[in-house]
C-alpha cells in the first residue's frame, strides 16, 4: 500500500511540474506562439527607437528624433509586398481616418518604416504614398538608407524579415505606437482597427 | 544493447549540425520527423535505463499514470508553435528539446507497459483529437504562426497532421473490427 501512496504522489507531481512548464513556456498561458511572445515582451521591455536617419518620399533625410513630442504610429512595410502591407496599410489609414483632426500632426504622427531600402526610393514610396491617400505630412513614408541602423531598429522592435527567395519577403507585422520620448508604449493587432484606434485616442486623451 | 547503440548513433546524427540544420529547415521535418525521432531514442534506450533505475520506476511509476502524465505534457509542450521557433533562435532551449525528448521517450517505454489496455485507448484517443486540432490549426491558420516558417510550409506541416490523425483514426476503426472479430473466434 506505500508504494500505491508514492504513485500517487507521482501523479500530483508530475501534472504540477507539466502545468508549470507550459506556464512557463506561454508567459502565464499568454503567449503561444513565437510573435505574441516577443510582442509581450516588447511591451515589457520598452526599448527605445534607435537612433536611425530616414528617408521620406519627399526626399527629406532627418533623424527620428524629429518627431520627438509628438506619438508616432508605425508599420514596417516594402512597397513590392502584395499580400500582408497593403492590408497592413489600409488599416494604418483607416486608422488615420478614425482619430479627430486636432490630434493629427500635432500630437500624433504616422510612419510607415520600408526595410527594403534598395527598391524603395522616394519616389516609389511616393507612389506608394499615394494608393493609399497619405498626405506625405502627417503620414510619411520613408525608407532607412543605411543597414547597420535598419538591422539595429529592425532587432530592437523585433520585426523578423525572412527573404522568400523570389524577390518578396516574409515579415510579421503590427502597429507599434511609439511614445513622445522615442519609447515603444505598444504592439497593436493590425487587424483589430478600432481596438487599435481606441486605445491610441485613450492615451491621447490622457496626456490632454 | 543492440538498441542502445543504435539509439546513440541515431542521437549523435541528429545533433551533427548540418543534419540537424536541414531538418529544422523544414518545418514538417522539424515537427514530424526530428522530435518523433528524439522520443524514439528514448524509447529505444528505455530498457537500458529503466533497468538501471528499476526501483525508482517500480515504485514511483507503478501504474505507470504519473510517467504518462509528464509525456504529455512535454509533448504538448512542444506542439506549441512558439517552441519549435524559440527551439531555433535560443540555444537553451534546443538544448532542452534534444534532452527532454529522450526523457520523455524512455518514461514512455516504462509507462506504456504498465498503463494498461483503458489507459492505452486513452492515451490514443488524446493524441488523435491532439492531431487533428494541429492539423487545423496549421492548414486553417490565415497568419504566419512560427516566425521561422513560412505559411506554406505551416500549411504542409498541417497536412502531415491531418494524414496522422486519419490514419489513427482508420486504425482505431479497424481495432474496433478486430477485436470483435478474434472475441467471436474465441
Amino acid at each position: 500500500m506505500r508504494e500505491n501512496w508514492r504513485n500517487t504522489v507521482a501523479v500530483f507531481i508530475s501534472i504540477i511540474l507539466g502545468s508549470v512548464l507550459i506556464y512557463i513556456g506561454t508567459d502565464g498561458f499568454r503567449a503561444f506562439t513565437a510573435e505574441a511572445a516577443r510582442t509581450y515582451k516588447l511591451v515589457q521591455e520598452q526599448p527605445e527607437f534607435p537612433s536611425v536617419t530616414l528617408e521620406d518620399s519627399k526626399e527629406r533625410v532627418y533623424p527620428f528624433s524629429e518627431f520627438e513630442g509628438k506619438y508616432v504610429l508605425l508599420t514596417f512595410i516594402y512597397t513590392a509586398c502584395t499580400d500582408i502591407c497593403p492590408k497592413l496599410e489600409m488599416n494604418l489609414a483607416e486608422v488615420y481616418n478614425q482619430i479627430p483632426n486636432k490630434y493629427i500632426g500635432d500630437d500624433i504622427q504616422f510612419l510607415s518604416i520600408s526595410f527594403d531600402p534598395t527598391r524603395d526610393d522616394p519616389a516609389t514610396l511616393k507612389k506608394y504614398s499615394s494608393h493609399f491617400d497619405s498626405d506625405e505630412e502627417t503620414w510619411r513614408m520613408a525608407r532607412v538608407v543605411d543597414t547597420t541602423e535598419l538591422n539595429e531598429l529592425l532587432r530592437k522592435f523585433g520585426v523578423i524579415v525572412i527573404p522568400d527567395g523570389s524577390g518578396g519577403f516574409s515579415h510579421n507585422s503590427a502597429f507599434y505606437l511609439v511614445d513622445k520620448n522615442g519609447k515603444l508604449l505598444d504592439v497593436m493587432d493590425y487587424t483589430k482597427i478600432d481596438e487599435a484606434t481606441d486605445e491610441i485616442l485613450n492615451v491621447l486623451e490622457t496626456e490632454g | 544493447m543492440k538498441k542502445t547503440g543504435f539509439a546513440f548513433v541515431l542521437y549523435i546524427l541528429m545533433i551533427i549540425s548540418p543534419i540537424r540544420n536541414f531538418i529544422e529547415s523544414i518545418m514538417i521535418a522539424h515537427m514530424l520527423i526530428q522530435l518523433p525521432l528524439l522520443i524514439f531514442v528514448g524509447w529505444l534506450i528505455g530498457h537500458f535505463i529503466v533497468e538501471k533505475f528499476h526501483s525508482l520506476f517500480n515504485s514511483w511509476n507503478i501504474n505507470g499514470v504519473p510517467g504518462m502524465i509528464i509525456v504529455v505534457f512535454i509533448t504538448m509542450y512542444w506542439m506549441i508553435p512558439r517552441t519549435l521557433d524559440e527551439a531555433l533562435t535560443i540555444g537553451f532551449m534546443e538544448v532542452f528539446k534534444f534532452t527532454s525528448l529522450p526523457v520523455a521517450g524512455v518514461i514512455l517505454f516504462d509507462s506504456w507497459r504498465r498503463i494498461g489496455d483503458l489507459g492505452k485507448s486513452f492515451i490514443f484517443l488524446n493524441y488523435l483529437s491532439m492531431f487533428g486540432l494541429m492539423a487545423w490549426l496549421y492548414i486553417d491558420s490565415p497568419i504566419q504562426i512560427c516566425n521561422n516558417y513560412l505559411t506554406g510550409q505551416q500549411r504542409i506541416l498541417g497536412w502531415g497532421f491531418l494524414i496522422i490523425t486519419l490514419a489513427m483514426a482508420l486504425y482505431t476503426i479497424q481495432s474496433v473490427f478486430t477485436d470483435h472479430s478474434e472475441e467471436n473466434v474465441l
